[in-house]
Formats: C-alpha cells, structure tokens, sequence
C-alpha cells in the first residue's frame, strides 16, 4: 500500500505543526517557558508567536492531504484488485487521531491564557 | 605535605573568589525592592526623581511576552544610555497561571525578579516586587484601563511620565504615554499596542527639551532596512 508513507508522513507533519503552534502560542500565557527554556529561550519562543496562523494553515493543509488520501478512490494495485477498505481503517483512524489532537493543540494556542 | 598546603590555598582563593561572587560584586544579580500594596517605595522614588523622564514598565517577570517587551526596550533605549534625566521604574508582579484567582497556586516567585532585571542595562533602574498584585489595580484604576468587558488588570504596560510629573494622590499620575500588550486591549486606540521603537522615540523628544546634565543622551534609533 503506497498511501501508507504519504498518510503518516503529513499526519505526523500536522501534528508537529500543530505542536509547534501551541508552544508558541501557549508559551506567552503558561508559567512554564522560562522554566523549560530559561529568560533567553522563552523569548526567542515570544519572538517566534507570528508564525502560529501560519503554523496553523499549515497544519490544517496538510491534514486535508492525509483525508484526501485515505477517502479517495482506492487505487488499483499492480494485479487489478482494488485496495480493500478494511486495508485503509487503520490509517483512516490514525488521521483522525491526528486531527483530534492537532484541534486541541490549537486550542491550548488560543487559549485566554495563550496572550497576556 | 607541600601538595597538601598548594591544595588548601587553592580551596581557600577558590571559597573567597565564589564569595566575592555574591554580594557586594557588581556584576551580582540587580536587587529589587518589595513593594507594599500602597507602593509606598515606589511613590517616593518617583517624586523624587520629580525633573527626570521617568518610564514605569509593570510585568511578570515570567511572561515571555513581557520580557521580550523589556529585551526590545533595552536594545532600542536603555542600554545605549547612561543620561541621568531617564530614570526606569519596573514593578514585577505575579500574574501568570492563576496567581490572581487563586494566589495559592501562585508560580511566579520573587526569585524570578533577578534573571528578568538582568535584561535591562541601564544604571537608572529600580525593580520593585509587588507580591500581592495590588499594584496592577491600582494602576488600572489610575489610568482607567479597560476594555469594552470592562476593567482591565493592569500588567505588560510600558508608561512614560514628563519631568513635571508628581504622584501626590494614592493612586499613580496618568502618563503622558501608556503602551500594552494585553489581548484585552488588542483594538485599544487610546493605549497603543507596545512598539519600542516609537516609544523611544518619544522618550528622545522628552529629553531634548530637558536642560543637558551629565551622561550620553539615547543614541538615536537605528535605521530600519
């Protein structure tokens, strides 16, 4: 199944993104970014807060790719048969995981918390 | 027996070099004041800096935000000035996690105030610690900060006082200049969001029109690209 790297690879890509967008955007609101990272590090996480929309988008894209790739069509495979749907449950789960966790992620980024 | 002796005088100029470290170095880490919910302190310094532009910054020492906001301020102001007529007030005070709600679960120490005053290079800096976050009222109620949800605590401001200004009531004078980075203010149009460069700018055009004393004025802004 040839989908199988492209479906993990923009999950996990989603997922780092999304990661990414709650530490920079919950690092100005939560008490712990000068724990973790000393004075210097949570202001260089400060100095990085514009990227968050765009770490978002980019979150978002590439969740639709993963989508796009488990709902579509199933492809032939090389002797004619198609890919079975049950063969596709697994990563259809794991891209819904990803966008579960990468919703709340963005939460923890938007957080009344996440701006002083 | 002579190795011995080397090692013992070795010991003993490495426990004095690490006690010179502490206090009385002055390279050791800047000193604050605790600050009573009557800001006390604060109010004599103020007055008594009465003829100098005075700058009040008040945060949470850790707020990345903020200290970021005090970085910027040091790189675009204080540290390429030494001029005795600016005179900088910082009032740390907890705000972050839920110290306001719930002050048991405070995470903000007065032992966070050092590393944060280490960002500001300037010999005309006071640190006060305001434990109780009664300053951050007081503030807001001076300068009458709120939002359309109404008021609005008062913390990650960054104010600008005239030479002529006197703290004579129980609450600060207003500023001539009040700059934030608080969500709740986000579309404020009386207190601009904080950009120290402008701000800067201002506390040059201040200091111009002040007689010259000892000291070199801020250097001018740096051009931007």
């Amino acid at each position: 199944m040839t989908e199988k790297p492209q479906v993990i690879g923009t999950a996990s890509g989603a997922l780092g993104l999304g990661a990414f967008a709650a530490a920079v955007g919950g690092c100005c609101g939560a008490p712990w970014a000068v724990a973790l990272f000393g004075v210097t590090g949570a202001i260089g996480l400060a100095r990085l807060a514009f990227l968050l929309p765009y770490a978002l988008i980019g979150a978002a894209i590439l969740l639709g790719v993963a989508f796009w790739s488990v709902y579509r069509p199933a492809p032939a495979s090389a002797d004619g048969a198609c890919v079975s749907q049950s063969q596709r449950r697994p990563l259809r789960i794991l891209v819904w995981v990803a966008a579960v966790l990468v919703a709340a992620l963005s939460v923890v980024a938007f957080s009344p918390f996440a701006s002083s | 027996m002579r190795i011995v002796a080397v090692m013992g005088c070795s010991t003993m100029a490495l426990l004095a070099a690490a006690d010179c470290s502490g206090v009385g170095d002055q390279d050791a880490a800047p000193s604050y004041v605790a600050l009573d919910d009557q800001a006390s302190e604060l109010r004599a310094d103020f007055n008594r800096a009465k003829g100098s532009v005075r700058l009040l910054f008040v945060i949470d020492p850790i707020c990345p935000t903020c200290l970021r906001g005090l970085d910027d301020m040091n790189r675009d102001l204080l540290a390429s000035t030494d001029d005795p007529r600016l005179v900088t007030f910082v009032v740390h005070e907890p705000v972050l996690g839920a110290a306001r709600v719930a002050p048991w679960l405070r995470t903000t120490a007065s032992h966070d105030v050092p590393a944060a005053a280490e960002l500001l290079h300037n010999p005309h800096v006071k640190h006060y610690w305001n434990a109780s976050g009664a300053f951050g009222r007081l503030l807001a109620d001076s300068v009458d900060l709120k939002s359309s949800r109404g008021r609005v605590y008062a913390w990650d401001v960054w104010l600008l006082y005239g030479a002529e200004a006197t703290w004579s009531d129980a609450e600060p004078p207003r500023p001539l200049l009040l700059m934030q980075q608080l969500g709740a203010l986000r579309d404020s149009s009386e207190f601009p969001h904080l950009d120290s460069r402008v701000f800067a700018e201002r506390v040059r055009a201040l200091l111009a029109k002040l007689p010259p004393q000892g000291g070199s004025p801020p250097a001018p802004a740096p051009k931007t690209p």
